[in-house]
């Protein structure tokens, strides 16, 4: 591919991250906003790819397509609204917010813009995979390792919390069902 | 390893062309075998006019409208689970040193896009904004997550005695000995996750008719057809990818490559739709103990045994 | 595509995430921002690796770590909020305020 087909590529993948990044905060339905994730994240793999990070990026696509399915499940399970046809804002200090996240990328980028940073880019594509593999799994197998532990931690923990009996008997006895309109004066 | 390359367009027109081909032809063979079980012969001439038949059918019918619906997800939902098929078929050998697109990750690339192909049926399921298609595209989720599992554990398992995640290579190292005589327990648990991502026949659990047709209750005329054709084609993808990971793919002495690996995505297709008409409808809430509580754990094995015979 | 315009870019990713975590009210929109602000991270850290470390996989590594904290981040985050829906019916932030009487 040509330099100036990837550039166009790039951008037309930036373009996309950040845009769907920001919808997700601005549409009404939440399934779409985990959709618009999704795709937001899709993008950043292509850039990935772009990068000749091939591993990294169809890993990024492959991981962030079941999370957000699984995102979307629960959106429909807790949500009012799941389809969007109500118009719906669910904000709160959004002024703050909004100065806060142009700060955050103000800083950033000065970061990166004004920062001097070495220029030493992926000598060939080839290999970079084994490369990882090697890292990831070669002498110590560190970061393997602690990343597997600590999911194995996660998953019992989220068991934990979320399960439905515990030792004291059921999780929701003494509970009420979710009421069919809204109580009076906010949740309690 | 070294392989061809062909220009992009080539590429892409082998693949359309390969699926508009396939799913045509998985489509006959789901009419041709079923006449075949059902004890009434092989008759090719029926078998290969129906789905002309069904598919002009279709296309004379209305189209349905729902209220309030997503028409633009709604409207691509087929074309993106073909689209996600074609994606698929392209990592696939059609020789022993070509493939269209021959990642070094070509695994998981073939994970990406069933990954991507579970969104896409789930969003066929919500957009028309109707009960019975949410119920079947929740239901799908919910199964999906364990096929999904079971996939990446079987085709990392055919990865293992290649040493590596590009599927020129996996064909490679099938010279002397298929994976389906190293791995027996490869090539069953992947049929299982074939049927399950193209909800074909016992594990139709998203199109089902328990749920008056599932995520496609409310599609009709053009929209169910290219419904039902992405979906034929995904199946054809999945045999073609069964063929190439635990069949040796184009590997086969007197015939070139090519053919070798129609003929073994050809059985891998009858066993696939064969078991369509023979094995029912499975329960939902059996399978996902089935598949959690039986299944995951052959898939183990199955890794146990790859990497017990990859071991120097 | 130079390293800056990649980290600005990345910045753009972080500083939504910001906006959208601090912003949102419901639990589920508020993982959306982290996992946006995640996002950045990783892009900016596969860019490092690409461009100015010179191809040593320790970029990518940090890459694969990003992805489990995501992966940490959801699942604990959805089993909290079936815990404290369990217990009070809620998943909004401003519906907890038992620590602000």
């Amino acid at each position: 591919m040509s330099a100036f087909l990837v550039d166009l590529a790039f951008w037309v993948f930036a373009v996309g991250a950040v845009w769907t990044g920001y919808r997700v905060f601005r549409t009404d339905s939440m399934v779409r906003a985990s959709f618009l994730l999704l795709a937001s994240l899709v993008n950043v793999g292509a850039i990935m790819l772009l990068l000749s990070a091939e591993y990294l990026g169809f890993a990024l696509i492959f991981m962030m397509a079941l999370e957000m399915m699984v995102m979307a499940l629960f959106m429909v399970m807790f949500m009012m609204n799941p389809a969007g046809l109500n118009p719906m804002v669910m904000v709160h200090q959004n002024r703050l917010s909004a100065v806060a996240g142009f700060a955050a990328f103000l800083g950033l980028s000065a970061v990166g813009v004004l920062a001097d940073f070495p220029d030493r880019p992926v000598p060939e594509p080839v290999g970079v995979v084994a490369r990882l593999g090697e890292e990831l799994l070669g002498d110590s197998m560190l970061v393997f390792e602690s990343v597997g532990v600590l999911l194995l931690a996660t998953m019992i923990g989220a068991v934990a919390l979320s399960s439905q009996r515990g030792r004291y008997g059921a999780a929701d006895e003494g509970s009420e069902p979710p009421p069919m309109v809204p109580r009076e004066g906010g949740a309690r | 390893m070294q392989v061809a390359h062909a220009p992009w367009w080539l590429g892409a027109l082998v693949v359309v062309g390969t699926l508009a081909v396939g799913s045509y032809a998985v489509a006959a063979l789901h009419e041709l075998l079923a006449t075949a079980v059902a004890g009434g012969g092989v008759r090719v001439g029926e078998g290969v006019a129906a789905p002309w038949r069904r598919a002009a059918l279709l296309l004379r019918q209305e189209r349905t409208r729902t209220e309030a619906p997503d028409p633009i997800t709604w409207a691509l939902a087929p074309a993106l689970y073909g689209g996600l098929a074609a994606l698929a078929l392209t990592v696939v050998p059609l020789s022993s040193t070509f493939a269209v697109a021959d990642f070094r990750t070509g695994i998981v690339v073939w994970g990406a896009a069933e990954a991507l192909a579970i969104v896409a049926i789930f969003l066929h399921g919500w957009s028309p904004n109707s009960l019975f298609p949410l119920v079947g595209a929740y239901r799908f989720v919910a199964l999906a997550l364990s096929y999904e599992l079971l996939s990446m554990f079987v085709l990392i398992a055919a990865a293992l005695p290649a040493e590596s995640l590009q599927l020129t290579d996996i064909v490679a190292a099938q010279h002397g000995l298929w994976n389906v005589v190293r791995q027996p327990l490869g090539l069953p648990l992947f049929l299982v996750v074939s049927l399950g991502v193209t909800f074909w026949g016992p594990l139709d659990l998203a199109d089902s008719s328990d749920l008056a047709g599932g995520t496609s209750a409310e599609a009709s005329g053009g929209q169910r057809l290219s419904w039902q054709l992405a979906r034929c084609a995904m199946l054809f993808s999945f045999a073609a990818m069964g063929a190439t990971a635990f069949l040796g793919g184009p590997l086969g002495p007197w015939l070139p490559g090519p053919l070798w690996l129609l003929t073994k995505t050809v059985v891998v297709l009858v066993i696939l739709v064969g078991l369509g008409h023979v094995v029912g409808r499975v329960p939902p809430e059996r399978f996902v103990a089935v598949g959690w509580g039986l299944l995951l754990p052959l898939a183990f094995l199955d890794l146990l045994v790859a990497g017990l015979e990859a071991l120097p | 595509m130079t390293l800056q315009t990649l980290l600005v870019v990345s910045a753009a990713l972080v500083g939504v995430g910001v906006y959208g975590a601090l912003s949102q009210q419901s639990f589920v929109m508020i993982m959306m921002g982290l996992e946006l602000m995640l996002n950045g991270v990783m892009l900016a850290a596969v860019a490092f690796w690409a461009l100015a470390a010179a191809g040593t996989p320790k970029g990518q590594l940090l890459t694969i770590v990003a992805m489990a904290v995501m992966a940490v981040e959801m699942v604990i985050g959805f089993a909290v909020v079936v815990a404290v829906y369990r217990a009070r019916q809620v998943d909004m932030t401003d519906m907890l305020d038992e620590l602000k009487r």
